[in-house]
């Protein structure tokens, strides 16, 4: 599913509406380059999940906990040099607990991310103008049939 | 001797304290894994209600897993924490050890699994001579369809133990129907059972050192994780 966005508040609506429908459990990648609006995207979803914390990145800390609706933690793994050392945090206790995942540049850890989970991709469409997007939402595993769902 | 025993390893926080040959209390919450929470405070409590001032405690014990990686290093480093404060020694104990010691006397072979996640469990096959438990493998991670097959060679009796049951006693059922399952009060890591086996190494003077022990987390080798992508195969085949 392809969604074209122009500015960064239907960015955060769209991870909003994803948030608002997301599951226990649920696995978030969320890839794209630096400045195409990951966080806000992020954001949003945390809106959804009635999460009333300030996000920011963790690209320092690796993960950032809150509490919502559901549990969400928050992971950036553009730090990281070597799928071990998420390993090595108990990188699978987060991701497979009730809490949803959202694992931004999940493309480094790759081998780590189960089968099953959304991947949303964002990228810049600069022939349409600075601000706009291309948003790609896919999901992988039944459990996630709901996606199907969204508009924007 | 008198010793306080701790376990984060998995689901269950739990703290034991014991005095030569007798347990004198024990809290165990299997709910939940909230040891960062609870744990200070059972700890607390458990003291308060054995009345043991802990500078009269002679030593420590604690899990050093496999398991839950926080709960792990929860476990670790608050018994260390204990231990450098307090100038007493400490021990470092598997759960599986632990866990296959609640079977005592069972015949044929314990074998304790430990939920690992991605289909895996944490295990090692053991045995009872006479009063004493015998570790008869290493400590593994490993898929339970390899854990199976390791099993159905040995062609003796088996008991399973741990958090794995949950997940994985059909699987186990079908392929072994003659297996048996711990019953449920046995059926978690019990800080007495950790601190028991600790307390005799304590008093043969084993103890572990504060800055050098660290939790065992066990994960597949880098090269055994790329043979099983290339070819599909577990690197035991």
């Amino acid at each position: 599913m392809e969604f074209i966005v122009n500015n960064e508040n239907m960015t955060m609506k769209l991870g909003e509406k994803l948030g608002s429908v997301l599951n226990p459990g649920d696995i978030v990648c969320l890839d794209g380059d630096l400045g195409t609006g990951k966080t806000h995207f992020t954001k949003g979803v945390a809106k959804g999940l009635l999460i009333e914390d300030y996000i920011t990145s963790p690209t320092f800390n690796i993960v950032n906990e809150y509490n919502g609706r559901l549990k969400l933690y928050h992971f950036d793994v553009y730090r990281v040099n070597d799928p071990d050392e998420i390993y090595a945090i108990g990188f699978d206790e987060y991701i497979f607990s009730n809490a949803v995942s959202i694992i931004e540049w999940s493309t480094y850890i790759e081998e780590l991310i189960p089968k099953e989970h959304i991947s949303v991709v964002i990228e810049k469409l600069p022939e349409k103008g600075d601000n706009y997007r291309k948003i790609v939402l896919n999901y992988y595993g039944d459990r996630y049939n709901y996606v199907k769902g969204i508009k924007l | 001797m008198k010793i306080l025993s701790i376990d984060s390893a998995t689901e269950a926080a739990s703290c034991a304290v014991i005095e030569d040959e007798k347990l004198l209390g024990e809290i165990t919450f299997n709910y939940k894994k909230q040891h960062s929470v609870i744990l200070m405070t059972i700890i607390d409590n458990l003291l308060k209600n054995t009345n043991t001032d802990i500078n009269t405690l002679d030593g420590f014990v604690v899990s050093k897993g496999p398991g839950s990686f926080t709960g792990l290093r929860i476990g670790m480093s608050t018994i260390k924490g204990l231990s450098q404060g307090s100038d007493k020694p400490f021990i470092s104990i598997s759960s599986l050890d632990a866990l296959a010691y609640n079977m005592a006397y069972t015949p044929g072979i314990i074998c304790p699994i430990l939920n690992a996640l991605r289909g895996n469990v944490y295990t090692s096959l053991y045995e009872f001579k006479r009063d004493a438990l015998v570790k008869l493998t290493e400590y593994h991670i490993m898929s339970i369809e390899e854990l199976l097959a390791l099993i159905e060679k040995q062609n003796k009796p088996v008991t399973f133990i741990g958090d794995g049951i949950n997940l994985f006693k059909e699987q186990i059922s079908n392929s072994l129907p003659q297996a048996f399952f711990a019953p449920a009060h046995l059926n978690l890591v019990r800080a007495s059972a950790l601190g028991e086996l600790g307390i005799k190494k304590l008093r043969e003077g084993k103890s572990d050192d504060l800055y050098n022990s660290a939790p065992i987390y066990i994960r597949k080798s880098q090269a055994e994780r790329e043979y099983e992508k290339r070819t599909g195969k577990s690197i035991d085949e």
